[in-house]
């Protein structure tokens, strides 16, 4: 019965190699943010 | 007028020295809502376990945005991430999927993208919209201008009412219809 545990310790290291893989591809995942330095554009700003 | 791109497609591009290094790769995109230009982008590491930097990039040390890698001339050109958006702005300005409202009050959809123009000017021409029936029955993703006088934060993107005159349907053709916008708002 020792592959049981051989499995098991297999699928906790896949387990945790995904969540590590999801955390990182999650805080690495960029957006736009707004941020309100500047003076009012005109036209454009040209 | 310079090339138009997607904010969004410019997370994710390797940022490399010009001497070759790839040092870092950019995040978030951040943009002065006034003043209508991005001001700078926070950073991400590279490589698979790699996450965000506690640095950030000024737009104004940005060599070229190129179409594959975003050129600086030295990697001591980072400074702290502060510098570029504080921990609260992050939180609060988070602008993808916010409401679209124009001046008179009508909700026309959702903010999907920020159009940028690259060069050296970093100007912020439009952005692109998840229309809602009040602007497209078929709810499609359009463009429209950016306005004289803009509000913007992660609660709400207002727009001259005007602007919605302007849509077009690709970044190819939003080139067009923006300086055609510009052209009008002067005209008044």
């Amino acid at each position: 019965m020792w592959w049981i545990w051989l499995v098991a310790l297999v699928a906790a290291v896949a387990l945790l190699a995904g969540a590590v893989v999801l955390v990182q591809a999650r805080r690495r995942s960029g957006t736009v943010i707004a941020v309100n330095r500047g003076r009012a554009g005109r036209g454009g700003g040209r | 007028m310079n090339t138009l791109v997607l904010a969004s497609e410019l997370s994710g591009r390797v940022v490399v020295t010009l001497g070759g290094e790839a040092v870092a790769q950019i995040k978030d995109v951040v943009f002065d809502g006034p003043a209508g230009r991005i001001t700078g982008f926070t950073l991400s590491g590279r490589g698979l376990l790699a996450g965000p930097l506690k640095q950030s990039l000024r737009f104004s040390h940005v060599h070229a945005i190129g179409p594959s890698a975003v050129m600086i001339v030295s990697q001591s050109l980072f400074e702290d991430r502060d510098a570029v958006v504080g921990r609260g702005e992050a939180g609060r300005g988070r602008v993808l999927g916010a409401p679209v409202l124009t001046e008179e009050g009508t909700d026309i959809g959702t903010v999907a993208d920020v159009v940028v123009e690259t060069g050296s000017s970093g100007r912020v021409v439009g952005f692109e919209i998840a229309a809602n029936d009040n602007l497209d029955p078929e709810h499609r993703k359009v463009f429209v201008p950016r306005g004289q006088s803009l509000a913007v934060s992660g609660e709400a993107l207002v727009i001259p009412a005007q602007a919605q005159r302007f849509v077009a349907d690709d970044l190819p053709s939003f080139a067009a219809q923006a300086e055609a916008f510009l052209t009008h708002m002067r005209q008044r």
